[in-house]
């Protein structure tokens, strides 16, 4: 947003948004389009995000094994395309098969006549294929995920966090590469004649320090415990109630980048290993 | 409205932060046309007694003349900022406070040493009330902006309270850690945009530590590392030795 106040108050909204395609998008990262979709469309609106959304094309890659040892894309069922695509390439070796979601989809394979018509046998390699992954990917963590949301429950104050109060230096680097953290600050820049400037949103964590101080001094999670807990709990308990999913893709990129070796499945394994046997569901 | 009278004084320091802003190129010009400055000893001769809107103040307390001199300047103006490291948090400066004083005064000065008094070094904040702190060495350019326009108007503004790494990974470096090089990020204050990461270089801490550094979270990384503790210890003693 910009603004003046030279000759009255002038204010007057900006979005950026540019035209452009994203190219081989893996199913983890589509799931977290589909998060941050769900997010920005409820009341009130983002039409910041809506816009610029509205201005991309997606094309999907599948991934056919594993990317690494970090990954937990089957434990929130991340692995197998689930739509969120205009188009989704999937590496038959030879050749690719292309599913079309969108008309946009469409109109991208019309206009590069490259492609022709899937028959029969290439949908059944595809299903072969399919039918091979499922054997390559298994649940990365010991509980099946419908306990999951009892399991946070059970475990709010349990040790895990506070072993993970020793090791995280708070740095955010979890939060700034995971697909589906949103949270912003709002930063007010204004010009050196102080007569106008603008107001843009800028990333933050609630993994820093600050995140949680208000006026007064006073911090809501003021130990990094608390911190590490909440972030586990956006993803896997928070959002459960309000949008029916995970906010977890697997994608495991905050077990990749954490320096302190702070690593997801680890995390969720240790909670699985002292809090499973308080989950009720489990016997149901 | 009338311009702010600005005047800059310096204690120990290499001044190295006034000539910052000597370096700030075309924004310069602009900043001029917001302030009139009436004593900057970088680059004018002439000199302001009277009272003063903004004082910018280099360099640490080491002695009873300059504690004397602080406590002036305090009561001539109206907002006093502590201009880069040695000010704000006591910077290289603080070194002094390892050693015994006599005998750092004795190494310094030779046999004549009693003639020149000294006391422990201090920060502008530990000893008069001070509202804006620009900490960095030297301070970062874009950061200054930011204090004046935040002196000028009233509000309150503060250094980041979190580590240079959130910004080294909003602009895409590869961690120094991950080239088994040991860097002070995880535990420095941010705000100066990592700068010498994006440079090529590791992070020496001379922001100063954050308010609640997680000291066992980052041996345990020297450890995964093989970086001796006391290697480390001695690079944050660089800059962190006022810290109470
Ligand atoms: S990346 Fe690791 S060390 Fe940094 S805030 Fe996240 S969990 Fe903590
Ligand atoms: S919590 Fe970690 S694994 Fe899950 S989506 Fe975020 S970055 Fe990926
Ligand atoms: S986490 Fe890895 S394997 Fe799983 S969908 Fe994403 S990129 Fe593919
Ligand atoms: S290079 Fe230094 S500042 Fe950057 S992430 Fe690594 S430790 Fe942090
Ligand atoms: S990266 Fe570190 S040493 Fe460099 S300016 Fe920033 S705080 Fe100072």
């Amino acid at each position: 947003m910009e603004y003046n106040i030279s000759r009255g108050l002038s204010v007057q909204a900006v979005v950026e948004y540019e035209r452009m395609v994203l190219f081989g998008v893996h199913t983890c990262d589509l799931a977290g389009i589909q998060c941050l979709n769900m997010v920005f469309s409820r009341r009130p609106k983002d039409y910041n995000y809506l816009i610029r959304k509205n201005k991309i094309d997606i094309i999907g890659l599948e991934c056919n094994d594993y990317c690494d040892e970090f990954a937990s894309c089957n434990l929130v069922n991340a692995n197998m395309p689930s739509g969120g695509y205009d188009l989704f390439f999937t590496d038959m070796g030879d050749y690719f098969i292309v599913h079309i979601n969108t008309q946009v989809g469409d109109q991208i394979i019309d206009s590069t006549k490259l492609f022709e018509r899937a028959d029969r046998s290439h949908l059944r390699e595809l299903v072969t294929l399919r039918e091979h992954k499922r054997t390559l990917f298994r649940n990365e963590v010991s509980v099946e995920p419908r306990e999951i949301p009892e399991l946070f429950d059970k475990t709010f104050e349990s040790e895990v966090w506070k072993r993970l109060d020793e090791k995280c230096l708070a740095c955010g680097n979890c939060t700034n590469v995971c697909p589906t953290c949103y949270c912003f600050d709002v930063i007010d820049e204004v010009n050196l004649e102080l007569k106008g400037g603008r107001k843009y949103r800028k990333w933050d964590s609630c993994q820093l320090e600050p995140f949680a101080r208000v006026a007064g001094g006073e911090n809501f999670r003021k130990e990094r415990a608390a911190r590490q807990r909440h972030r586990y709990y956006r993803k896997f308990r928070y959002p459960v109630p309000i949008y029916s999913r995970f906010f977890c893709t697997g994608c495991g990129r905050c077990s990749r980048t954490c320096m302190a070796g702070i690593r997801l499945k680890d995390t969720l394994n240790a909670l699985v290993e002292e809090g499973i046997t308080k989950v009720w569901k489990k016997w149901l | 409205m009338k311009k702010p009278k600005v005047a800059f004084f310096d204690f120990a320091c290499c001044e190295g932060c006034q000539l910052q802003i000597a370096n700030f190129g075309e924004a310069l010009f602009d900043i001029l046309g917001m302030i009139d400055v009436v004593e900057f000893r970088e680059v004018m001769s002439e000199k302001w007694n009277g009272q003063l809107d903004i004082a910018f103040v280099e360099g640490s307390i080491t002695d009873f003349h300059a504690e004397e001199r602080i406590r002036q300047i305090r009561e001539r103006a109206a907002i006093l900022i502590a201009y880069g490291s040695c000010a704000a948090i006591g910077g290289v400066n603080g070194m002094k406070n390892t050693f015994d004083l006599e005998e750092i005064r004795k190494y310094v000065y030779g046999p004549e040493y009693h003639f020149f008094a000294t006391e422990k070094t201090k920060a502008i904040p530990q000893v008069v009330k001070t509202d804006y702190v620009i900490t960095g060495c030297p301070v970062y350019p874009p950061e200054i902006l930011v204090v004046i326009k935040a002196a000028l108007q009233g509000t309150s503004c503060s250094p980041p309270d979190y580590p240079v790494c959130v910004e080294c990974k909003l602009n895409e470096n590869v961690c120094m850690y991950d080239r088994g090089v040991a860097c002070l990020g995880p535990v420095t204050r941010a705000g100066c945009n990592s700068w010498c990461i994006n440079n090529g270089n590791i992070c020496y801490g001379c922001r100063g530590m954050i308010s609640n550094p997680n000291e066992r979270g980052a041996r345990e990384v020297l450890e995964k590392h093989n970086i001796p503790l006391p290697f480390v210890v001695n690079k944050m003693n660089l800059y962190n030795k006022c810290r109470e």
